[in-house]
């Protein structure tokens, strides 16, 4: 079995190099990436760590090609595992000097350091010193038991995808999608079926039906909020349900100058209403005093 | 109007209740006001306006504007994060180095993901604060947002307590609050059915942020027309 793993070891680091060379080499994001890679940083240019990329595109390509030859020395493993290596010093030290830079490891746009990034890197060293230990070919191995080796090359393709840069897109939000489509919507008991629908009744039955954020909403367009407007001068400080109704407190001034004083502002609105159920909205408003409770003026 | 000055809030709303229902009643929607603003590509529609400014928990973001009443002074602005609380005044340290004192009284509205009361502001939150300048350097606010969050993200996870958010490079966890959370699909009020939010989505999230750990209790997710449409 470790003949298998180690036979097979060029393979699988073949084809995490060379997809990341060929896009740090060919890749047109290179270029506009590189200032923000902490390679800039320690270079102190952004050109010359484009550059750099880019070299070192090549030579993650030429392993790959390299490590897919037939194993004559042990020399292509051993320099991938020299560049795992180098590439975990890279990013402890990306990681001291400038951490919320991207390490543009895997030629994907701005990738901040993650814990995912350094087991990259350590798999790419692991990967490069079984790799030199090789005896036969990938392809000799693979036809002899062709069962496991796909097998292994599945779960490592697996524990990679999972390393990647960005699962999520990748990965993640399709498998939500499809737990969704599965097992339901998991807020489905928020919206009762007339609702969802766009029914009239719909929102009827449950208090919590209409959110209050409807409600003032409804309120807000109406023209007994713009009739007692010039009184509010607070956001809404309480509401409560009363008998169907919904009843929004809000505190403003009365008067002006030396007659100002404090009230208290109080609309009654149907608590079943919003603005897509009524075109024409009855509102109570009433203002009464702040300190004493009698009603101050009659809007009409 | 004893009922009105007993401390206990049922005997008090109770006494409120009747004197809302005892109001005059207005019909009709009114014309548009100013001070609207929208929220974005997924604007939330016209906002009320009273003497100092648009009143809803989107206000927190809008410019001072001129206020409606000659007779009403010009109205200030605070934000920040709240430093110390001295009683009824909230020192606010602001984001570009400036100082504010803010005096909450018992007319002033606070929000913290809802309608709430003074009580509820700790030392550590970030408020928005309007009200009127006060001649000893307080700001005596008529309104107070806290921890108001407004942000544009999209919708990358579905869990029954919460939503997860991706906000440019940034994951957040959205909690949904029974009662409170609702969504707006295009352009019809909001709602308390949730059920058509789908992964992938871009929303306009209002929020109020919880210094603890770093996510937002949902207040309101606006989608954009057409989303949530089952195929």
């Amino acid at each position: 079995m470790s003949a298998l793993v180690c036979a097979l070891a060029p393979l699988v680091l073949a084809g995490v190099l060379g997809p990341a060379g060929a896009g740090k080499l060919f890749g047109r994001g290179t270029a506009w990436q590189a200032p923000r890679t902490a390679l800039a940083r320690l270079l102190r240019d952004g050109g010359r760590a484009a550059l750099v990329l880019r070299a070192l595109g090549a030579v993650e390509l030429l392993l790959a090609a390299a490590l897919l030859a037939p194993p004559a020395t042990p020399l292509p493993g051993a320099a991938a595992a020299l560049l795992g290596a180098g590439f975990l010093g890279y990013l402890g030290y990306a990681r001291a000097v400038a951490p919320g830079s991207s390490c543009g490891c895997t030629a994907r746009q701005d990738a901040p350091l993650t814990w995912r990034a350094f087991a990259r890197a350590a798999a790419v060293l692991a990967g490069g010193v079984v790799a030199a230990l090789a005896q036969q070919p990938w392809w000799t191995a693979a036809a002899r038991r062709p069962a496991a080796a796909l097998c292994l090359v599945l779960a490592a393709a697996a524990v990679l995808t999972a390393l990647s840069a960005d699962p999520d897109r990748r990965w993640r939000m399709p498998l939500r999608r499809l737990r969704l489509r599965i097992a339901g919507h998991p807020l489905a008991a928020t919206g009762n079926r007339l609702a969802a629908a766009g029914h009239p009744l719909g929102a009827t039955g449950t208090p919590a039906a209409v959110p209050v954020a409807a409600t003032v909403e409804l309120l807000e367009r109406s023209r007994a909020w713009q009739s007692a407007s010039r009184v509010v001068r607070s956001a809404l400080l309480d509401h409560w349900d009363d008998g169907g109704w919904r009843i929004l407190q809000f505190a403003g001034v009365h008067g002006g100058g030396t007659a100002a004083r404090p009230v208290l502002v109080l609309f009654a609105v149907d608590a079943a209403a919003s603005l897509d159920t009524v075109r024409e909205p009855a509102v109570r408003v009433s203002v009464i005093d702040a300190d004493s409770g009698a009603p101050v003026m009659a809007t009409a | 109007m004893s009922a009105y000055r007993t401390g206990d809030p049922l005997d008090r709303r109770r006494f409120l209740t009747a004197a809302a229902l005892r109001g005059a009643t207005v019909i009709g929607t009114g014309a548009l006001t100013t001070g609207a603003l929208s929220a974005g590509a997924l604007g939330t529609g016209v906002i009320g306006a009273t003497a100092l400014g648009a009143v809803d928990a989107d206000a927190a973001f809008a410019a001072p504007i001129r206020p409606l009443d000659p007779a009403v002074a010009e109205s200030a602005f605070a934000e920040g994060r709240i430093t110390a609380i001295n009683q009824d005044v909230l020192e606010v340290a602001g984001s570009y180095g400036d100082h504010s004192r803010v005096r909450v009284t018992n007319a002033t509205s606070v929000w913290k993901a809802r309608a709430t009361t003074a009580t509820d502001i700790e030392t550590g939150d970030g408020l928005y604060a309007r009200g009127l300048p006060l001649p000893d350097g307080t700001l005596a606010a008529d309104a107070v947002w806290v921890n108001i969050v407004n942000l544009h993200a999209t919708i990358r996870g579905i869990e029954k307590t919460r939503l997860h958010l991706a906000h440019g490079q940034h994951e957040i966890v959205g909690n949904l609050m029974a009662q409170t959370t609702s969504a707006s699909y295009g352009d019809a009020s909001p709602t308390a059915d949730l059920s058509r939010l789908t992964i992938g989505q871009s929303a306009q999230v209002l929020g109020a942020w919880r210094p603890s750990d770093g996510s937002v209790d949902l207040v309101r997710v606006a989608v954009a027309p057409g989303a949530g449409r089952r195929r």
